[in-house]
């Protein structure tokens, strides 16, 4: 994906099992701080020529 | 009928003129620069006139392969909720330049499916109306145009407006319609030519169709009827290479076959019409999950027997393929269609023996 | 080359005669120049139609998938590979396959071939490794090793893995080849300009889906775009939908593609779509040491575990 030209930071892993409950909660809040750093996408996102889906939050 | 000489000197300041009425569309060479294709041009854009035999057909101008047919909001705060309201498109004054003949004659093949008397697509219609077609002759048909067996032909008039000659130093520019004579007067080219042009004409067109070595014969199809054929056993020798792709259909200036499909995001949606293919594996499958052209070899089958059968049938009036070579160029697997019309056509039931 | 044409036509004949194969899947001689037709003979006399030139760049192994009979097949390098790997993924079996393997010294590109050319092309003949071109009015001597496919002239397989009989002497492998070289040049842009590349490569695409169609790797029976229910992919020209075909189309092949260059071969507007798989492949050789379609009796490393496997980027 960064090969293509996604910025590198909106893609993570994680190996978490379903008796990891904290350790999901942890992972989610870092993921959701790192890619809000990041600011928001703009390249891969589909267009919308007409703007008429802009009213979409 | 009018023959005006349009002096290649007076080419582009006429051009320039007509933009003053008129949305050129000609064509030209794509932002990588090496596929040429018929779009829109830019303000200050000429026609790529030797790029004129482009890799798809100029249908996508009055046919886009993705087009928005309405959109619509269910949201209950929208006032015009519920709606389904058809995009503003600008349907103004198009002058497609530099368009093949048999492009142009393809068009009109192509309305007696959308432009009938029960019913008439807005979509298709519109854009079609809204557009001049000036036509460029083809001096030197290359060996895959096959349109002279197909009722079409290098210098054919069928759907065109202006029929544009290259005589070196000019253009001879044959107006046919009012729509055509509506777009010499915009772009000032308005010097008749001299009582030789006609002639000049009719030497290049000799010419030009002596050229054409490729040929197709289907007198014979109207009379084999249809079980006969769509039962012949050399289906699976002309399908078997076939990987069906979109590429041939796609391509093609005469195929016409669309899918509907909505994208929605919460309460907002538009809902797309794109090109289809029947090459597709799904294209005739139902909801119900059975799929009456499941197998390749039907699939490769309809193609073949739509264009060169059932529209010959239906419609009296020649093939659904105007010989303009594309798919036999495009084809990854060298599928030719010349091949399997002469196939067809050759074709006896009585005969036991099939060709290998 | 002739004497290929000619060991291939006499080992099918053979094997049909002798009842060995139902069928035989090769090439026949396409109706322009520089095309040839993938063709099915299930007679003996039938075999008279098979030939073999550097005009045979579809991979036939796309062809066998989901066949229950006894097949013979003609398989050059890469189509041999990929034939293994139909056989990893049981696609087909071993039994059901009588393999004419074809060393192979490249496939030319019919695209590089018109553009140096000033007009239709309406004869071709090669002559050892010359490439003679003629028009209306021209002739042109080219060099073939100049107007290799992008993946022959990168090639690092040119003989069959695997065959029953071969139709020619094996071939030597070239060597001293660096076949990450346009990857790695890609890899040295800036990410704005990595995205920009890939916008403009696929400009042109119209979603005819012949890339994936040639591809012997694409063999599911509904692809991901075509899923409704959900809809991974739109089907419109936005060019978002038709990068993210693309894309995840290479993440399917990866660690199965062979480059064989079937999918470049068929693209009707000349789009360089390998640049998506050769990452992936280098990424695959690089994180496992791992080449697609050499051997029928090892897993792939994308099917299986290995402790070494790398992991840093999970977190």
């Amino acid at each position: 994906m960064e090969h293509m030209g996604v910025a590198p930071g909106r893609i993570h892993f994680s190996w978490i099992s379903s008796a990891e409950s904290t350790k999901f909660v942890e992972v989610v809040k870092e993921v959701t701080d790192a890619v809000k750093q990041l600011g928001p996408n703009t390249r891969f996102r589909k267009t919308d020529p007409t703007n008429s889906l802009a009213k979409v939050a | 009928m009018k023959i005006i000489r349009i002096d290649k000197k007076e080419w582009n300041p006429g051009l320039t003129q007509a933009r003053q009425s008129y949305r050129l569309v000609g064509p030209v060479a794509d932002e990588a620069g090496d596929v040429a294709e018929f779009r829109t041009l830019d303000a200050e854009q000429m026609p790529d006139l030797a790029a004129a035999d482009t890799v798809l057909s100029p249908k996508a101008i009055v046919y886009p392969q993705s087009e928005v047919m309405f959109e619509y909001s269910t949201d209950p705060g929208d006032e015009e909720r519920n709606i389904l309201k058809r995009p503003a498109k600008a349907y103004d004054a198009c002058a497609v330049v530099g368009i093949r003949p048999y492009d142009a004659a393809a068009f009109t093949l192509v309305r007696k499916n959308f432009d009938t008397p029960d019913y008439r697509d807005p979509y298709w219609c519109d854009a079609y109306e809204a557009c001049t077609f000036v036509g460029l002759a083809v001096n030197q048909p290359d060996s895959t145009d096959f349109s002279t067996s197909v009722d079409s032909g290098p210098f054919s008039e069928k759907g065109l407006d202006v029929l544009l000659v290259d005589t070196q130093d000019a253009y001879l520019a044959k107006v046919l319609t009012e729509k055509g004579e509506a777009f010499m007067t915009a772009a000032d080219w308005q010097t008749a030519a001299d009582a030789s042009a006609e002639a000049a004409i009719n030497d290049l067109q000799a010419a030009a169709e002596a050229a054409i070595q490729a040929t197709v014969q289907y007198d014979r199809i109207k009379d084999l009827s249809i079980l006969d054929l769509y039962n012949a056993p050399f289906w699976e020798d002309v399908g078997f290479a076939c990987i069906n792709c979109g590429t041939c259909t796609y391509v093609c200036p005469t195929c016409w076959c669309f899918d509907i499909q909505d994208e929605v995001r919460g309460k907002i949606g538009r809902r797309f019409k794109n090109w289809d293919t029947c090459m597709e594996t799904q294209f005739t499958l139902h909801a119900s999950g059975h799929n009456p052209r499941g197998d390749k070899v039907m699939r490769v089958r309809q193609r073949f027997m739509h264009k060169l059968k059932y529209f010959l049938d239906k419609y009296e009036d020649g093939l659904m393929c105007v010989g303009c070579g594309r798919c036999v160029r495009s084809c990854p697997v060298n599928i030719d269609i010349r091949k399997v019309c002469n196939t067809m056509n050759s074709y006896d039931p009585e005969a036991c023996a099939c060709p290998v | 080359m002739s004497s290929y044409i000619e060991s291939i036509r006499s080992i099918a004949e053979k094997w049909l005669a002798d009842g060995d194969v139902e069928l035989v899947i090769g090439f026949r001689a396409g109706s322009m120049p520089l095309m040839n037709e993938p063709c099915l003979v299930r007679t003996p006399a039938g075999t008279a139609q098979l030939v073999w030139d550097s005009n045979c760049g579809i991979n036939l192994a796309n062809y066998i998938t989901g066949r229950k009979e006894k097949i013979g097949i003609v398989a050059k390098g890469c189509d041999s590979r990929n034939i293994v790997n139909h056989i990893v993924e049981n696609k087909i079996s071993r039994e059901q396959l009588k393999i004419i393997g074809v060393p192979c010294q490249g496939m030319i590109d019919r695209r590089k071939i018109t553009a140096m050319v000033p007009g239709e092309i309406l004869e071709v003949r090669e002559e050892d490794t010359a490439v003679i071109v003629k028009g209306a009015d021209f002739e042109e001597t080219l060099a073939k090793a100049d107007v290799l496919q992008q993946n022959c002239a990168v090639c690092i397989h040119r003989n069959p893995v695997i065959y029953d009989e071969l139709a020619g002497e094996l071939v030597a492998e070239q060597d001293g080849i660096d076949r990450y070289a346009d990857v790695k040049a890609i890899e040295a842009l800036a990410e704005e300009e990595r995205w920009d590349y890939f916008e403009k490569l696929l400009a042109p695409c119209i979603r005819c889906y012949a890339c994936r169609n040639a591809c012997p790797l694409c063999y599911c029976p509904t692809c991901f775009v075509d899923e409704s229910k959900p809809q991974w992919v739109g089907k419109s020209q936005d060019p978002i939908d038709v990068r993210t075909f693309h894309f995840l189309r290479a993440y399917h092949c990866a660690g199965r593609c062979t480059d064989c260059g079937a999918c470049e071969r068929a693209c009707p507007v000349g789009i360089n779509m390998r640049v998506f798989t050769k990452k992936l492949e280098k990424d695959c050789y690089d994180a496992f040491g791992w080449e697609a379609g050499l051997d029928p009796d090892v897993r792939p490393p994308l099917d299986t575990y290995r402790p070494g496997d790398p992991d840093a980027f999970i977190k």
